[in-house]
């Protein structure tokens, strides 16, 4: 439960109380996010050497901006992560996602204000059903997930026909190409940081946050103190499936047209960031500020092998294996924890 | 002694004289499968007389070549499974498995050392996964993760100019007797031998014992450490086995060729009975399982209905598969916990009367 207090808001909130107290906060920080917040830096600095002015900050908030559908996707897998649960059908509603808006916005009359809200159901409903699945049964979640990503992705290849038709609206394209009044910041960036920041916030925050940490830590021990774990379960797989869908609508936002297959990677990637920034598949850990730092480190080290000119297979390679490091090295910390 | 065979004892006495080198597990797990092999029964009958072309020879040949590679792959699925973990690389791992035997032309050993040197990647993967699930890594994203590592090499070997899927060998391992391809007759011989080794090997039942409890298996001194890098091992091989299998039917070696191979095999493994948790289960109901599902698709392919459905139809059957066992589940949950003795001590025989048995069947 440590993991709340390493957010900056606690870390700026204690820095008028005594030297004591703040080393105490560094010292309750945990060694995950030393990890994870380390490998950012180095990718950061490697990004930043490999060619001139790559430490211009336009050039480092384009990067981030680009990788905000794997950022909204990462924060979905980990509140399912946190919930001892993982959650591989993401990749699928972001595709249903992208296709259903590009269909809703070609129908006549269609404005972003009527597509956007069905897209979010549509993306609510299938999390309803992996969450209903995996709460009443005692399917594993990896298996339930996988099944409705199966389903989901019969269920769209049927209707389109493997042509997904339908146009994305310049507003869209807008939100990911456009800078806000001048700043630096694209609108899907400032999406991504204000998901991050409510998100964080009520997981580590509020009573509701705290709650569903302590399902996912203990569940059984929470259901004795009197706290719902059927309900926790399911609202974590409802906010993932929208998550997922807000992330769907961001990423044909980015690439300007809708596809069958185009998330089908972030399934992975997403328990990468996830993982990388600290979550635990034992449920309980896991936080926004560590799974920033996932989505950071991949989204640079993506700039950085595309920068050298590295081939995708490799780029595939290379992601595996820092995911097994990354899980190597989770996996000696936590043994060292409970020795 | 006469306690051993004697009548309505087992229920099967017949079958306990018989296979009396077989332990009582291996013969529960086989009875209490019967209602599974009544599904792909009824189904196939039902094919076989509302559709005339799935009784041709050709449509049964073409049925068993794609049933091949479904029972290869699930079986070292069902044993990682069996041992309390997930392969997420089956898929991955048949596909470098095509494209290291692509490799022919180019490496020294031709096509049959090709072929060894595939089976030897698939062997390699599946140890380092055994290595990554020891060093305390979650087999799933282990799995997983070295999926991604094992695709992106085999899309970097298929890169190499001058590599081609040895046609020559396709046509010798591809051969048919009769209906009956070679390769089919191989996934069954290798499901059966993989079934008594789990079911009454030492190594096996270590395996079983793990998978039902890893930690009390430790303590009892069982050999984990060699016993995951094999059970992983074991099943790399299988899967590149599985991937050479399929290039035998589609005449192409592709990285992706396996990329429907991780559900089909997962989901041939539930449908099979095996308990995901590890321990339970038995290998020889993989065979009506992977039925299932390559009849199904025949039919799918047969009847001209989109082939989407097919990939419907595995993500219901794999929650169905999950639903029914559990609903079903306080029989099928262990095969092996006997509500009678499997062995009457001699003293204990004596003392009871023949009514005791059939008191406690009454029980039940």
């Amino acid at each position: 439960m440590s993991t709340d207090t390493s957010t900056p808001t606690a870390t700026s909130s204690t820095a008028h109380l005594t030297a004591f107290s703040l080393s105490a906060t560094i010292r309750r920080v945990p060694v995950q996010l030393w990890v994870a917040y380390g490998l950012t830096l180095v990718c950061l600095l490697v990004l930043g050497f490999s060619t001139d002015n790559g430490f211009s900050p336009d050039r480092l908030l384009r990067i981030l901006s680009n990788a905000v559908p794997l950022g909204v996707v990462a924060i979905a897998q980990t509140i399912v992560i946190i919930n001892r649960g993982l959650d591989l059908s993401v990749g699928p509603i972001m595709n249903t996602a992208g296709i259903l808006t590009a269909l809703l916005s070609a129908t006549p009359g269609a404005t972003l204000a009527t597509t956007v809200p069905i897209v979010l159901l549509v993306g609510a409903a299938i999390g309803l059903v992996n969450g209903l699945m995996l709460a009443f049964t005692k399917i594993p979640p990896l298996l339930g997930t996988l099944a409705t990503a199966t389903v989901i992705q019969g269920i769209y290849s049927l209707i389109t026909r493997g042509q997904p038709k339908g146009s994305v609206p310049a507003e869209l394209r807008e939100l990911a190409d456009g800078r806000i009044a001048g700043s630096p910041f694209s609108g899907s960036l400032l999406i991504w940081i204000v998901l991050l920041v409510v998100v964080g916030l009520v997981l580590s925050r509020s009573v509701a946050g705290r709650r569903f940490q302590a399902v996912g830590a203990n569940p059984r021990a929470s259901w004795l103190s009197g706290v719902p774990v059927r309900s926790h379960t399911i609202t974590a797989y409802v906010a993932s499936g929208m998550l997922a869908a807000i992330a769907g609508i961001l990423l044909i936002a980015y690439s300007g047209a809708p596809s069958l297959t185009a998330a089908d990677s972030y399934a992975l990637n997403s328990v990468v960031a996830a993982v990388i920034g600290g979550a635990a598949l034992a449920g309980g850990t896991g936080s926004m500020v560590g799974t920033f730092a996932g989505v950071a480190v991949l989204a640079f080290l993506t700039t950085v092998l595309n920068s050298f000119n590295i081939s995708s297979p490799v780029q595939l390679i290379i992601n595996g294996a820092v995911l097994i490091a990354m899980l190597f090295v989770n996996s000696r910390i936590a043994g060292k924890r409970n020795r | 002694m006469s306690n051993l065979t004697a009548p309505n004892y087992t229920g099967q006495p017949a079958d306990r004289r018989a296979l009396g080198f077989l332990s009582t597990t291996a013969l529960r797990s086989i009875g209490n499968a019967r209602f599974l092999w009544a599904v792909p029964v009824v189904v196939i009958v039902i094919a076989a007389v509302v559709l005339p072309a799935f009784r041709s020879p050709i449509s049964v040949n073409s049925l068993l070549a794609t049933l091949a590679p479904i029972v290869i792959i699930a079986i070292g699925q069902a044993i990682v499974v069996m041992y309390g973990g997930i392969d997420l690389s089956v898929g991955a791992v048949a596909g470098l498995g095509t494209v290291v035997l692509a490799l022919g032309p180019v490496i020294p050993g031709g096509a049959a050392g090709a072929l060894v040197f595939s089976v030897i990647a698939g062997l390699v993967v599946g140890i380092l996964n055994g290595l990554g699930v020891l060093a305390g890594i979650n087999p799933l994203l282990m799995t997983f993760a070295m999926a991604g590592v094992v695709q992106g090499t085999a899309l970097l070997l298929q890169g190499i100019p001058e590599s081609a899927a040895p046609m020559d060998l396709i046509d010798v391992v591809g051969t048919s007797i009769g209906p009956v391809p070679l390769l089919a007759i191989l996934a069954v011989v290798l499901l059966v031998a993989a079934w008594f080794w789990l079911s009454q090997s030492r190594t096996g039942r270590v395996v079983q014992a793990a998978g039902f409890d890893a930690r009390i298996a430790g303590r009892l001194g069982f050999p984990i450490r060699r016993t995951t890098i094999m059970v992983y091992g074991l099943s790399g091989a299988l899967s590149a086995l599985g991937g050479l299998a399929i290039v035998a039917r589609t005449y192409t070696a592709d990285a992706l060729v396996g990329a429907s191979s991780v559900i089909d095999s997962i989901a041939t493994v539930l449908v099979a009975g095996i308990v995901i948790t590890g321990g339970v289960g038995s290998l020889l109901s993989i065979l009506p399982a992977a039925v299932i599902i390559a009849v199904v698709g025949q039919i799918i392919t047969l009847t001209g209905t989109d082939a989407y459905y097919q990939t419907i139809f595995k993500g219901v059957l794999l929650v169905a598969a999950m639903g029914i066992y559990q609903l079903a589940g306080r029989r099928m949950r262990m095969p092996w916990r006997l509500s009678r003795p499997a062995i009457d001590r001699p003293a204990l025989a004596e003392s009871t009367s023949t009514e005791t048995p059939a008191a406690k069947d009454g029980d039940r």
